[in-house]
C-alpha cells in the first residue's frame, strides 16, 4: 500500500473533473470549426480572473454569479476571436497551420494583456493580483462521503462536469440546433446548402466552448492556492493531450482521455515521489511521455492533416 | 531631451538583432520553407544558452583549482569567484567560446533530431503542440535542477572578450562575433534553400503527400532540417548567454518563440531577406521600448508586457492584412532559372 494513496485518488478524481470541463469544449470547438485554438488557455485564465477581480475589487464571493459572468465574458471573447480573426482567414482560404499560428498570436496577446490589467488593478487597489490566493465561496457546500472531506472545488467541479456532460449530450442529440452543429462538423458545405445558418452555428459553438472553459477557470480559483495569469497555460499540456487522445473528434474518447491522464499523473507522481523522491512539480513530464507515446503508437491521423503512412523502411529508397 | 547614448543603443540593438536574426533565419528554413510548425524554437535556444553557461562557469572554476562541489557557481561565493577568476586568460575565454559553440550546436541539434521521431506522422497541430510543450517542460526542469542554479539560474558568466578593458571595444568585439556567426547562418540557410533540397522542402510544405508519392524521404528530410535549424538556434543561445552574462529559466518563455514567429511572418514566409528585415524591425521596437519607457516615467505599464502584446497582435494583423509579409517569397535561384529568364528576356527583345 502506497502511503498517501487516498490523497492520490482524491487528486485523480479532482483533476479528472477539471480536465473534463476544460477539454470537452476544446474537442467540440475543433470538431465544429476545424480551428486548433491555442487561445483556449486564455478562456480558462480569463474565467479565473473574472472571479478574482469580483472578489478582490468588489469583495464578492458568490461562485454562481462569477460563473455566469465568466461564461458570458469568455464566450464573448471566443465569438470575437472567431468573427475578427478565424472567419476572415478561413474565407480567404488560409491553411489550418496559418489559422493555428494566428491563434498563437492571440494567445500571447491575451496573456500579456491580462498581466498588464493585473498591474493596473494593483496600482489602483494595492492588492496583489499576479499571484492570488484561493477564494472561499459562500454559496458552495462542503461535503463528506464515507469520512472523506470533499472540498468546495470538488463539489463545484462535480456539479459542473455532470451538468456539462448531460447538457452537451441533450444539446447535441436531442435538439435541432445540436443536430445542426453536428452537421456543420461533418460536412460544412453540405450543411450550408441544406439551409443551416453555418456562421450562426459556428459562433454559437464558440460561445458555448469559451463559456464552459471560463466556468472551469472560476472553479479553479477555489482549488489552486496561487492563481497567476499563466494558470491556463500551466494546464494547456494536459488539456490538449486529453483532447489529442480523443483525436480532437470524439467527445467520448476525450472523456476517457481525461480519466487516463488524471490517473497517470496523480498516481504516477505519488509513486515516483514516494520511492524516488521526484519533485511533485515534475508531473507534466508524465503527461508528456503519454503524449509522445500516443503520437508514436496510435497517431491521430485524421485530425489536423496527419499523413496516412507508416515509417519508410530503411533502404527502400533506391 | 535627456542624454541619449546613440552608439550604445546601436551596439545593443545590433547585437540583439544578430542573435534574433540567427533564430529567424533558421525558423524560416524550418517553418517558412519546410512547413514544420516549430513552436518550440525556445527549447533549442534555451538549451544552447544553458550548455554554454554551465560549461563556462564550471570549467573556469575547475581549471582555477576551485572545488565545485564545495563552492558551486550558482552560490554567492561562486559568483564572486567567477567575477575574480573569469577574465584572466584570453586564451581560456576564447577556447571556452569555441567549445561552447560546438557542444551547443551538437546538443541542440541532436535534441531537434530526436524530437522529430514522435512527430513524423502527425499533422502540423500536433507537431506544433509537442514542440511547444517540450519548451514548457524544459522550463520546469531547469527551475528544479540544482546544478544549473534552479530558479535563480547562473550569473556572472565570464564572457569571451572579458579581458578587454575598454567596455566600448569589448562590446564592439562581441558585436562582430555575433554578426560573423549571423553571416555564417545566412550563407548556410541561403545555400540550403537555393538547392535541390530547398525545392524538396517547398514541396513538403505545399503538399506532403505529393512529395511522398514522388519518392521523397519525408521523415529523413524533416529530421535533417530540424537538426540544422536547432543547432543554429543553440548557437544563438550561446551568444545570448555570453551577451547577458546570466541565464535563468524565465528568460525562455513560449513568448520568445512567437517573437521569432512574428519576425518571419512580418518579413515574409520563405524569404530569408525578409527574416532579416523582420528581425531588425522587431528588435528595434524592443530596444526603443526598453530605452524610452523608463524616461517617460510610466511605471504602471511594463515595457515587457507591452512588447509581447505588440508581438501577438502583429502576428494576427499581418496574417489578416498581408499574409505574404513585407518581402514575398521568390522563386529559387538556380542556374536553370537564370537560363530560362535569359531566354525569356531574349524573346521579348
Amino acid at each position: 500500500m502506497i502511503p498517501g494513496i487516498q490523497q492520490a485518488i482524491m487528486n485523480t478524481l479532482q483533476y479528472m473533473l477539471f480536465y473534463l470541463i476544460f477539454s470537452l469544449p476544446l474537442t467540440l470547438s475543433y470538431r465544429t470549426t476545424k480551428v486548433i485554438n491555442f487561445a483556449h488557455a486564455n478562456f480558462i485564465t480569463y474565467g479565473a480572473y473574472v472571479a478574482i477581480f469580483l472578489h478582490g475589487i468588489m469583495g464578492l464571493n458568490i461562485m454562481s454569479v462569477a460563473a455566469i459572468l465568466a461564461f458570458l465574458i469568455t464566450g464573448a471573447i471566443a465569438v470575437l476571436n472567431n468573427v475578427l480573426v478565424f472567419t476572415p482567414l478561413q474565407k480567404r482560404g488560409s491553411s489550418p497551420a496559418i489559422i493555428m499560428i494566428s491563434s498563437m498570436g492571440l494567445w500571447i496577446a491575451y496573456k500579456y494583456l491580462l498581466y498588464m490589467t493585473t498591474d493596473i488593478a494593483h496600482y489602483y487597489t494595492i492588492k496583489n493580483f499576479v499571484s492570488y490566493g484561493r477564494i472561499t465561496y459562500s454559496d458552495v457546500p462542503r461535503g463528506s462521503v464515507g469520512g472523506v472531506e470533499l472540498s468546495q472545488a470538488f463539489v463545484a467541479s462535480l456539479i459542473t462536469a455532470s451538468l456539462v456532460v448531460v447538457l452537451l449530450y441533450l444539446l447535441l442529440e436531442k435538439t435541432k440546433i445540436g443536430r445542426a452543429m453536428r452537421a456543420v462538423a461533418d460536412n460544412p458545405s453540405l450543411a450550408e446548402i441544406s439551409g443551416i445558418p453555418k456562421s450562426f452555428v459556428v459562433n454559437l459553438t464558440w460561445f458555448i466552448c469559451g463559456g464552459i472553459a471560463g466556468i472551469g477557470g472560476v472553479i479553479w480559483t477555489s482549488f489552486s492556492g496561487a492563481i497567476t495569469p499563466e494558470a491556463g497555460d500551466s494546464m494547456i499540456l494536459q488539456v490538449f493531450t486529453v483532447g489529442f487522445i480523443g483525436g480532437l473528434v470524439s467527445l467520448l474518447r476525450t472523456g476517457i482521455g481525461a480519466v487516463l491522464i488524471a490517473t497517470i499523473e496523480n498516481v504516477g507522481i505519488a509513486i515516483l515521489n514516494t520511492y524516488f523522491g521526484v519533485p511533485v512539480s515534475f508531473r507534466p513530464f508524465l503527461t508528456f511521455v503519454t503524449l509522445i507515446t500516443t503520437l508514436i503508437v496510435s497517431p491521430p491521423l485524421g485530425a489536423g492533416g496527419g499523413l496516412p503512412y507508416r515509417f519508410l523502411k530503411r533502404g527502400s529508397r533506391k | 531631451m535627456i542624454g541619449f547614448d546613440i552608439v550604445g543603443f546601436m551596439i545593443s540593438w545590433l547585437t540583439l538583432f544578430g542573435i534574433y536574426a540567427i533564430l529567424s533565419l533558421t525558423l524560416n528554413l524550418e517553418s517558412g520553407t519546410a512547413g514544420i510548425t516549430n513552436f518550440g524554437k525556445v527549447v533549442f535556444y534555451g538549451v544552447g544558452a544553458y550548455v554554454s553557461a554551465t560549461l563556462t562557469a564550471y570549467l573556469i572554476l575547475m581549471l582555477n583549482g576551485v572545488d565545485v562541489s564545495e563552492t558551486p557557481p550558482y552560490d554567492i561565493e561562486g559568483i564572486i569567484l567567477l567575477g575574480e577568476l573569469g577574465n584572466k586568460s584570453p586564451m581560456l575565454n576564447i577556447g571556452l567560446l569555441v567549445l561552447s559553440l560546438m557542444i551547443a550546436f551538437a546538443v541542440s541539434g541532436s535534441l531537434g533530431y530526436l524530437l522529430t521521431y514522435p512527430i513524423l506522422r502527425v499533422g502540423p497541430a500536433f507537431v506544433g503542440f509537442t514542440l511547444l510543450s517540450s519548451g514548457e517542460l524544459l522550463r520546469i526542469f531547469l527551475q528544479h535542477y540544482e546544478p544549473v542554479g534552479a530558479s535563480k539560474g547562473l550569473m556572472a558568466i565570464p564572457t569571451p572578450f572579458g579581458w578587454i578593458t575598454d567596455s566600448r571595444v569589448r562590446e564592439a568585439a562581441y558585436l562582430s562575433l555575433v554578426l560573423g556567426l549571423l553571416a555564417l547562418t545566412y550563407v548556410v540557410t541561403h545555400k540550403l534553400i537555393n538547392s535541390p533540397l530547398g525545392r524538396t522542402l517547398r514541396a513538403l510544405r505545399d503538399d506532403e503527400i505529393a512529395a511522398l508519392c514522388l519518392g521523397k524521404h519525408v521523415p529523413r528530410i524533416k529530421a535533417t532540417i530540424l537538426f540544422i535549424g536547432s543547432g543554429f538556434a543553440g548557437i544563438a543561445g550561446v551568444l545570448l548567454a555570453y551577451y547577458l552574462t546570466s541565464v535563468n529559466p524565465n528568460m525562455f518563455v513560449p513568448a520568445v518563440t512567437f517573437n521569432v514567429w512574428a519576425m518571419i511572418i512580418l518579413g515574409g514566409f520563405g524569404n530569408l531577406k525578409g527574416s532579416l528585415l523582420g528581425a531588425a524591425i522587431i528588435t528595434f521596437v524592443d530596444r526603443v521600448l526598453t530605452f524610452v519607457t523608463p524616461q517617460l516615467g510610466v511605471t504602471v505599464i511594463s515595457p515587457d508586457y507591452l512588447r509581447w502584446i505588440i508581438v501577438g497582435l502583429l502576428i494576427v494583423i499581418v496574417l489578416l492584412v498581408n499574409p505574404k509579409g513585407l518581402l514575398p517569397e521568390k522563386p529559387i535561384k538556380t542556374p536553370a532559372l537564370d537560363v530560362v529568364l535569359e531566354e525569356l528576356r531574349g524573346e521579348s527583345r
